[in-house]
């Protein structure tokens, strides 16, 4: 089999806030896993998801490792498609220019199809 | 008897319109943890009665970039603060 048909399209679903336990930065260490490997990633913030991208996070004062900075690097590590839910932002009050990296806004149906159209799918 | 509420879930959590059900005039409601989304939130905060006292820890909301985004109708508070307010009301009651 060669290189190219080993490649499948792994879509990462985070829907969780970055602070309040451990689900998000699961979520970030297997995309990059995946990423190492070479597949195709699609990272999609769901929900609550979308405050692990909000510029201006500072985990010091909790003692915790500031997830946003990890968020900005995601292309140096060959995660570009970074999907926003809108419903999820506009019910946040925020924008895409709230947040610390560019990303592809979908809505709904145009979720469910990039769903549907991948291998697999983790869901954290 | 006044109680001090601390929510330390987001608002998808749905803890705030449970908490408020129980709710009396006097008592406040602390958000920490991710409950601190609350406060970013206007419609969300305007469903609290007047009379109940709101606030969100300091710490929390810096760490979630959150510190410039806080609506008015939350104070921000210390973890001195915190304290001091465990001590003003009767009891703590968390919701988590």
């Amino acid at each position: 089999m060669s290189k190219r048909a080993s490649k499948k399209q792994f879509t990462f679903i985070s829907r969780a806030a970055p602070y309040g336990g451990n689900r998000p930065q699961l979520c970030l260490d297997i995309a990059l896993a995946a990423s190492v490997f070479e597949q195709q990633v699609n990272y999609l913030f769901v929900g609550d998801g979308v405050y692990q991208l909000l510029k201006g996070q500072n985990a010091e004062p909790i003692h915790a490792k500031t997830l946003g900075n990890a968020m900005a690097t995601l292309d140096l590590y060959g995660i570009d498609n970074v999907i926003v839910q809108a419903e999820a932002l506009v019910a946040r009050g925020l924008t895409p220019e709230d947040l610390l990296l560019p990303v592809l806004v979908l809505s709904g149906p145009d979720i469910s199809n990039l769903i549907a159209r991948s291998d697999a799918v983790f869901n954290l | 008897m006044s109680s001090l509420h601390t929510i330390s879930k987001s608002p998808d959590s749905r803890l705030l319109e449970q908490c408020l059900a129980l709710c009396s005039d006097k008592d406040a409601i602390l958000f920490i943890e991710d409950g601190v989304y609350h406060g970013v939130l206007a419609e969300t905060l305007a469903k609290i009665p007047a009379a109940i006292a709101v606030y969100a820890l300091r710490e929390d909301l810096q760490a979630r970039g959150l510190q410039e985004r806080i609506d008015a109708r939350a104070k921000t508070a210390s973890m001195k603060k915190f304290v001091e307010l465990c001590g003003d009301y009767d009891k703590v009651i968390s919701w988590f």
